[in-house]
């Protein structure tokens, strides 16, 4: 666990001890309000992933402005287990869980709150149905459609239409709808090859909406994920809801596809070597900023780029005037490249308005992978 | 902080909820054991890392085993506080500490226990000093010389000099040597290693005795890691060597076959979409991926072709089978961030449970 100071409320966030993931409270807002934002007057609602920031506190933030359906998503049902203890009452578990161990510790949290989750296998949903009978509780389900991401989810048509029959069949099991995620964008795709890739792949969930409710068979939820697709899917007939995670903290990654929204959660290191004029070392490595799927990126000095992490050390070259910055003792920023990735390293925010501290938000859900 | 999952000794490998970070316990007593007989006659002896297993308990055991100092390395303050709290009795601080709150939380622990830290910059030199000498304790300093790795430590000999004749003369530290640090590509010949441990290390013998030839003592000279451990102890003046990836093990040191793979993370297949694919529950964020991908333990035909945040895509070639349910083991390509996701080891010998051991310096960043 870890193990800051807790420096008292008021301190100017840059003599915070470091390294310290640091939420900027303001941003964070203006962020949740602008993308929320695009679903009033819509027919489809957002329902914030809480995976990208594990926080209860930040959680209940979204839900209190408008433009969600109420309902969080999580990805682990560890997560799902944090979330219900902090009062959440209506769960997406946009994962498939297959184990007796954890459907039964599903089924005992559908005991506490309103519990969805993700199927995509006719052998699971029985599973699922016996476990929930037997726990005497109702489990939501949605049929996970593979739409792009190669990972989980039926194949769309015949296959996905029988699997929403049966499930329907089953005693325990309530058929919500179907849900797919589509893929995100990389740092050198072109906007509109995405656009236009994005849309084909919602649009395999939409028909396969349209064959199950053919068949017979009602579908009230067509959920979609994540963040990215969001101004596509709102356009389209038929999505009831966007799955999106990373928008209240935005990190690197999607920073050129929203460019509305702005980095509110960032690494503050301090400098504690300046051994030659081309570098600087930080006190953040791997182990605090997670740069496995990129680099976190130095922000606010001109000639200073972050090039290097190994596990206790960042690397900083300097160029021109540069050079003369960041000496022992310095602080530095770093935004996190891929949020959810960073955020899983620490316990607690340090949530900061106008430049101060505000208090230790834990990031209680750290950690619940299973 | 995942308090919620805690098997009971016992348990069945089959058993637990995953993904989950194991320990083959007969795998990692092998490990310790190799450092205990590496060890056993030579002048140098084994300083731990504690940033690969943060767990008092784990440094402990290779106390008790052997081949060691007595004592461990830690790359932070609040790593350092948590190996003294939990009983360990001398800790090197391998890391630079220059900030004013990290030095008096330092200079406090020096008053718990002995505490040695790096230094590479005489300005550092003289905050330790004020802080230890106001607190009335003493701290240890060793001289970090760069040696490879691009980061922090002197450059030359005579910086190195300087700096030792001005930490000699400050109150409140005590000057006890050098360090290095140094990679290498893979060399699975052990004399290859051996002349470039030599070469490698040259630079801080080379430190010592100039500062030695200026009539100053000292008592330690600290390099090395997992791939020179056994070809640095031979080393004439070399006195402690900062091992930690050989407890645990990774694919990157995979050519070290004395030591065995120890920890892996058991996942669990959830989704079997199309022939020759497999979904697993174990992603980035329970094995990292920042030195490579994981490779699957002991099933042939199995290998991991992609990482997401929290799945991870296997691909399956025709001939082996992998069923939702089926549990899989991935062994890390580096393990220290593996291990800096987790709360706890689950300690399994022959397929039980036996301990459970709190990473109690997860997390320990600052």
């Amino acid at each position: 666990m870890e193990r800051p100071i807790f420096q008292p409320v008021g301190t100017p966030v840059e003599q915070l001890d470091t390294p310290a993931l640091v939420l900027d409270l303001d941003v964070m807002e203006r962020n949740i309000h602008i993308f929320q934002g695009y679903f009033t007057d819509r027919a489809a609602k957002a329902r914030p992933v809480v995976t990208s920031h594990l926080c209860p506190q930040i959680a209940r933030r979204q839900l209190a402005v408008g433009g969600t359906n109420g309902g969080i998503a999580v990805t682990t049902l560890g997560e799902a287990e944090v979330f219900a203890n902090a009062g959440f009452a209506d769960i997406l578990l946009a994962n498939e869980v297959v184990t007796v161990s954890k459907i039964r510790r599903l089924c005992a949290l559908a005991g506490q709150t309103s519990i969805g989750i993700a199927v995509d296998n006719p052998d699971n949903a029985r599973q699922l149905s016996s476990g929930a009978v037997e726990m005497g509780v109702e489990l939501r389900v949605l049929i996970e459609i593979e739409a792009g991401m190669g990972r989980c989810g039926i194949s769309p048509g015949v296959k996905a239409i029988k699997l929403a029959q049966k499930v329907s069949a089953l005693p325990g099991l309530k058929l919500e709808g179907i849900m797919g995620s589509v893929p995100g964008p990389k740092g050198d795709d072109d906007p509109s090859e995405h656009d236009a890739e994005t849309r084909a792949n919602l649009q395999i969930v939409l028909d396969t909406k349209e064959s199950i409710e053919q068949s017979g068979v009602g579908v009230q939820v067509v959920s979609v994920g994540g963040t990215h697709c969001y101004a596509q899917a709102v356009q389209m007939p038929g999505v009831t809801e966007v799955r999106a995670g990373r928008y209240p903290l935005m990190d690197y990654r999607l920073k050129s596809f929203l460019p509305e929204l702005k980095p509110a959660a960032k690494i503050l290191a301090s400098v504690i070597s300046h051994p030659i004029e081309a570098m600087a070392v930080l006190d953040a490595g791997h182990k605090s900023t997670a740069p496995d799927q990129g680099r976190p990126v130095l922000e606010g000095l001109e000639g200073g780029s972050a090039t290097r992490f190994s596990a206790e050390h960042g690397i900083v070259d300097l160029e021109g005037d540069a050079q003369k910055q960041l000496n022992a003792g310095d602080k530095a920023w770093l935004v996190p490249y891929e949020l959810g990735a960073s955020v899983n390293q620490y316990d607690y925010f340090r949530a900061a308005k106008n430049g101060k501290l505000e208090g230790f938000w834990p990031i209680s859900a750290r950690g619940r992978l299973a | 902080m995942n308090e919620h999952y805690r098997p009971t000794p016992g348990t069945l490998m089959e058993d637990l909820d995953t993904p989950c970070l194991v320990i083959d316990m007969d795998d990692l007593d092998n490990n310790m054991d190799v450092i205990a007989d590496t060890y056993r006659d030579k002048r140098a002896k084994l300083r731990g890392h504690a940033k690969n297993h943060k767990t008092p308990a784990i440094a402990h055991r290779q106390i008790r085993r052997g081949g060691t100092i007595g004592g461990v390395c830690a790359a932070k303050v609040s790593e350092a506080e948590v190996m003294v709290h939990g009983g360990i009795q001398s800790v090197f601080i391998t890391s630079e500490i220059v900030e004013h709150m990290k030095i008096d939380r330092l200079c406090a622990l020096a008053g718990q226990a002995e505490i040695l830290v790096a230094c590479d910059q005489a300005a550092n030199a003289r905050d330790l000093s004020q802080v230890a000498q106001a607190r009335g304790v003493e701290v240890g300093v060793v001289i970090e010389l760069e040696t490879g790795l691009r980061r922090c430590g002197v450059r030359e000999i005579d910086q190195g000099v300087a700096l030792a004749k001005e930490i000699t003369s400050l109150p409140g530290l005590r000057f006890r040597g050098v360090m290095s640090h140094q990679t290498i590509p893979d060399m699975l010949d052990r004399e290859d290693r051996a002349v470039e441990a030599n070469r490698t290390i040259k630079g801080v013998i080379d430190l010592k005795d100039a500062i030695e030839g200026e009539g100053i003592a000292m008592d330690i000279v600290s390099t090395g890691e997992t791939w020179s451990y056994d070809v640095a102890a031979e080393i004439p003046g070399v006195t402690e060597i900062q091992g930690g990836s050989y407890l645990m093990m990774e694919t990157h040191y995979g050519y070290m076959t004395e030591f065995h793979y120890a920890a892996k993370i058991l996942s669990t297949v959830i989704s079997t979409p199309n022939p020759g694919l497999a979904i697993g529950d174990a992603g980035v964020r329970a094995v990292s991926s920042i030195s490579g991908m994981p490779t699957v333990f002991d099933r042939p035909g199995v290998s991991v072709e992609s990482l997401d945040s929290d799945h991870s895509v296997f691909k399956v070639e025709s001939g082996a089978t992998l069923k939702v349910g089926d549990q899989v083991l991935l062994i890390p390509a580096q393990q220290d961030a593996m291990v800096s996701r987790w709360d706890r080891f689950i300690g399994l010998r022959k397929g039980k449970v036996e301990v459970v051991w709190d990473i109690q310096a997860r997390g320990c960043h600052n």
